[in-house]
């Protein structure tokens, strides 16, 4: 039960030449027992803001506090890792690969000094739980990329820490387990209430663990909410693009009858008032529809008419690309239920008030 | 298959590899072999073959001749060398990971400390020994340990150890540093971090290190020399030497010496080289290779 809260966190790596900005003033409460999700592109700062709160690395400016204690300050470390009771799993795992994956779960209890019966009765439960337990003799070199994941979560459970940093936890296991590791960090999180701060490129971890999310892009913090809030109203197009798929289109802004219209070739998509004369859009794949009819009700507005360039299948839906009669390069996705066939014209639709616009 | 210009036959490469490996191990054997054969002479033999020309009939004689006055020797070299290249190697290891530690560990006065020793101990083990014996032999004679065990081991541990921590800092930094980070959000004590993960981590380093360690300690000429006094504390290479020069060298003597004396350096290299080439191998993978 751990309050992690970062102020004014700034992270400057200098090497010979230049200096990379890793972390700039990163402002962020985290509640005790809350799981907070952390998105971002490659090289935005994810990992050195999960190193800081270890305590691995130091800030080069700002604090950060555990429940109002200082842990942290400007180029100093004021509580070492090894008293912070974190639990990491590593983005590389990092497991100890001299010793079997028994040995490495029990590394963590080893420190604690608890009887064999104990250690050994807490090794098997969260081997049980996490489906490695018949790989526990076995030495990381001979497991699979998903089984030392698995170990590594384990090797980070077991100890009941206060705070679980999980960097890039799932990238490396197949569906079918990502599903239920995933379930089963949200069920331990649950359960021992531990502050968990994962960090994901994949928006599904995001969704599935985070109660709160926050993105990263070069070292800021750019916006904090609920991944939902963030999913549907995200401050830049890269948030928006980070955290789920987005057809983008560039458009003219119009005005007729008191409406405010996006142009976009042929189609025109209802916005909001906005003071500019071009605007980005970016709409959700699920936010958009072809269809023969001419109208589907109050909730979708027509766009115009298009015609399909490409159809093509994925998981249960249609992917179908269609384009504007008059540019074959305005390319724009959409998912729908059954297939049309290419060459064909369409009607576009999109949902009332869904379209996002960007300066 | 059609090769392409400027790419040499695979067959060629490898046979030009195996030629230069040859060149390379016939070079290392000649004087081995030169040793060998040469005490293998009588005394009339040796001056009259050449160096490189085996006895035509062969005698252990110069060997046995030897033998009696190496003996004693030999047994002083093997008491003091393996236990002292062994404690200094060991120590210079955790000497390596104090220093590792203390470098990251974020705090300016720290780091300065570590760079600041770690520079000094690097330049003590660049400063020729034989600069520092006559203080040296001073020290130890101050201290009544000339002529004794005592006083050549502390000797060498002031020479190897600083050479051991140098080179096994070389091979800790080969290590993964997320692992040892693990092991400190494990709250592994430094201890146990570095006995239960450095230093088998740093293994094949480590016995690098050690044979390097050993070969130093067994062929030091000028620390025994100076120490030492009487026979019977007499090293190897001090004795060995005692045969060459002089109006009457008997040269085949000198020879079955010197391969005797070599013995013990050969055989740890033999037995452990294996392991020097995979320390060597696991600094040059960045230590992936464990
Ligand atoms: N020890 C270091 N020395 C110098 N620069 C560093 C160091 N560690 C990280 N950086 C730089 O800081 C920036 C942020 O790196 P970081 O590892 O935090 O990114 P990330 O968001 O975790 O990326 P990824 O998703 O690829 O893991 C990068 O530009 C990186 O090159
Ligand atoms: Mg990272």
């Amino acid at each position: 039960m751990v309050n992690v809260m970062a102020k004014g966190i700034t992270k400057i790596y200098k090497s010979r030449r230049k200096e990379v900005v890793a972390l700039d003033n990163v402002n962020i409460d985290i509640h005790s027992g809350e799981s907070f999700g952390i998105l971002g592109p490659s090289g935005a700062g994810k990992t050195t803001f999960m190193r800081i709160i270890a305590g691995l690395d130091i800030p080069t400016q700002g604090e950060l506090y555990f429940n109002d204690e200082l842990v942290a300050t400007s180029n100093k470390l004021v509580v070492p890792p090894e008293d912070r009771n974190i639990g990491m799993v590593f983005q590389t795992w990092a497991l100890y690969p001299n010793m079997t994956a028994y040995d490495n779960i029990a590394f963590p209890l080893r420190s604690l000094r608890m009887s064999k019966d104990e250690e050994r009765k807490r090794i098997n439960e969260v081997s049980e739980i996490l489906g490695i337990a018949h790989v526990l003799n076995h030495y990381p070199r001979e497991l699979s990329g998903g089984q030392q994941q698995r170990v590594a979560l384990a090797r980070a459970l077991v100890k009941n820490p206060s705070i679980l940093l999980l960097d890039e936890p799932f990238s490396n296991l197949d569906a079918r387990i990502r599903d239920s590791a995933r379930a089963l960090v949200r069920r331990i999180q649950n359960e021992l209430k531990i502050t968990t701060i994962t960090v994901s490129h994949d928006p599904a971890d995001i969704f599935s663990i985070a109660e709160r999310a926050g993105v990263i892009v070069h070292g800021k913090l750019v916006q904090v909410d609920k991944p939902s809030a963030i999913y549907s109203s995200p401050v830049t197009v890269e948030v928006a693009r980070l955290i789920g798929d987005l057809v983008e289109l560039n458009g003219r802004v119009e005005e007729s009858n008191n409406k405010i219209y996006a142009v976009v070739d042929d189609f025109t998509f209802p916005i909001n008032k906005v003071a500019a004369n071009n605007v980005r859009l970016g709409i959700r794949l699920e936010d958009l529809k072809i269809s023969d009819e001419v109208s589907l009700g109050d909730e979708w507005v027509f766009v115009g008419r298009a015609r399909v360039k490409v159809s093509s299948y994925s998981s249960g839906l249609f992917r179908v690309t269609v384009v504007p009669p008059s540019n074959d390069n305005t390319e724009i996705v959409v998912m729908v239920d059954r297939p049309f066939d290419v060459g064909r014209e369409v009607n576009l639709f999109v949902k009332s008030g869904k379209v996002l616009v960007f300066p | 298959m059609s090769s392409k210009p400027g790419r040499v036959n695979p067959t060629v490469k490898a046979a030009i590899h195996q030629l230069v490996i040859i060149i390379f191990v016939v070079i290392w054997l000649i004087p081995i072999y030169a040793m060998v054969i040469n005490g293998l002479k009588s005394n009339v033999a040796v001056y009259t073959t050449p160096v490189l020309i085996p006895p035509s009939s062969p005698t252990i004689e110069p060997f046995q001749a030897v033998w009696s006055s190496l003996s004693r020797p030999l047994l002083n070299s093997l008491i003091l060398v393996l236990p002292v290249a062994f404690i200094a190697t060991f120590l210079g290891s955790m000497a390596a990971y104090f220093f590792y530690m203390l470098s990251n560990s974020f705090s300016r006065v720290s780091s300065f400390v570590s760079n600041f020793l770690f520079s000094l101990i690097s330049l003590a083990t660049f400063i020729p020994y034989q600069a520092t014996l006559i203080p040296l032999t001073k020290l130890i004679a101050d201290m009544g340990l000339l002529n004794t065990y005592w006083g050549l081991a502390f000797a060498f541990f002031i020479f190897y150890m600083p050479t051991g921590a140098l080179l096994m800092s070389i091979f800790i930094t080969a290590i993964p540093p997320r692992i040892i980070e693990a092991a400190r959000l494990d709250r592994g004590s430094d201890w146990r971090i570095f006995y239960k993960l450095v230093f088998p981590l740093s293994l094949p380093g480590f016995i690098s290190t050690l044979i390097f360690n050993i070969i130093e300690t067994w062929n030091n000429f000028f620390i025994p020399l100076m120490l030492t006094t009487t026979p019977n504390m007499r090293l190897i290479p001090v004795t060995v030497q005692s045969f060459t020069g002089g109006y009457a060298t008997l040269y085949n003597e000198t020879f079955a010496a010197a391969f005797i004396a070599s013995m013990v350096p050969l055989g740890i290299f033999i037995f452990l080289g294996r392991y020097f080439i995979r320390g060597l191998i696991a600094l040059g993978t960045g230590g992936k290779g464990v």
